[in-house]
């Protein structure tokens, strides 16, 4: 996945949000990454760290939290869920790759702490 | 003080994507996003299809490369309308990149528009441009282990086009096993087989493809 242009995208939300409430500084952010999104969190705190040197944003923590992967497979009809990282998208019951997925695929800003 | 968001990070591209898709709705003009690993035929494909069917319906292209010209020379000497975009590193199209370049061309005048992505089996799986619908091409060359490496491309297709067949016998490839891989990742997955070399297969592909535009 693309984490440097994520944490890019993330910064530059974050600061517009910052100024919009009338603040001026970023303490924390938190994040909300599904595991079927591919995303690497240490990779998205690794450039989120270097990207923020210049910015509001600079003393602030990023906390990132992951969601679990949950679905409905289409031909053995049940719900799973899996914490593992999930980019192929198969039922662990069966086996078919013809599942729809309730959850995962989340890439949201969730909350910030500014001053 | 804490705000409280539910803010998409990649809303800005998303949102972007569906402003191009409205806008190629309006102007009536049908959108393909074609991929495929560098080599795979790409601008092959474009010269065939754009050859068979240039007399029925007005095309346009957008072609994607990191660097240079080459694909829309290729492309301008059929006579279509042509915007080179050059991505200078990004492996990938974005639906800012297509945004720019579609003020280039006459969409107006056009029914339907190709955009030949970067060479690269991942990336552009991820991001929407505002097409109707993603094409992507397998070359006999590379294989018949790439839908299960790759599989977010096969997934993210409706259609998977399988080229250089007329190579099949000088090759250790299955075909089956492509399709067959191909179908487990993405049921629905619509394949046909050509040679751009030889035009085997061209006319399929091409019937079906006209078909979906009107």
């Amino acid at each position: 996945m693309h984490e440097a242009s994520i944490a890019y995208e993330l910064l530059n939300l974050a600061v517009n949000e910052c100024y919009k409430n009338g603040y001026s500084k970023i303490e924390t952010i938190k994040v909300l990454i599904g595991r079927a999104t591919g995303v690497v969190p240490q990779a998205l705190l690794f450039a989120f760290n270097a990207l923020k040197e210049d910015t509001i944003a600079k003393n602030a923590n990023l906390i990132i939290e992951e969601t679990p992967v949950k679905g409905v497979c289409n031909d053995c009809k049940k719900e799973f869920e899996s914490n593992e990282n999930y980019i192929l998208f198969e039922c662990p019951n069966c086996g078919s790759f013809s599942v729809n997925l309730i959850s995962g695929k989340e890439l949201n800003i969730t909350e910030m702490e500014v001053s | 003080m804490k705000v409280k968001l539910t803010t998409k990070i990649l809303d800005a591209n998303e949102r972007i994507a569906e402003e191009n898709k409205k806008m190629f709705k309006e102007a009536g003009v049908y959108v393909v996003n074609l991929m495929s690993s560098p080599g795979a035929g790409k601008t092959s494909l474009l010269e065939k299809t754009i050859e068979a069917i240039k007399d029925k319906v007005k095309v346009g292209v957008i072609e994607g490369d990191i660097t240079g010209t080459n694909d829309a020379e290729r492309i301008d000497r059929l006579g279509v309308p042509v915007v080179q975009i050059n991505t200078e590193g990004a492996c990938h199209l974005d639906a800012n990149m297509i945004a720019d370049a579609a003020k280039e061309l006459p969409l107006k005048d056009l029914d339907l528009l190709f955009i030949e992505n970067v060479g690269n089996l991942v990336c552009p799986a991820e991001f929407k441009v505002g097409e109707d619908v993603k094409v992507m091409i397998l070359s006999l060359t590379e294989g018949d282990d790439k839908p299960l490496k790759y599989p977010l491309m096969f997934q993210e297709s409706s259609v998977l086009i399988i080229n250089k067949i007329d190579l099949k016998d000088l090759l250790d490839v299955s075909i089956d096993k492509i399709k067959k891989d191909a179908q487990f990742l993405n049921p629905n997955i619509k394949i046909f087989e050509v040679s751009c070399k030889t035009g085997q297969g061209i006319d399929e592909w091409t019937n079906w493809l006209l078909t979906s535009i009107s």
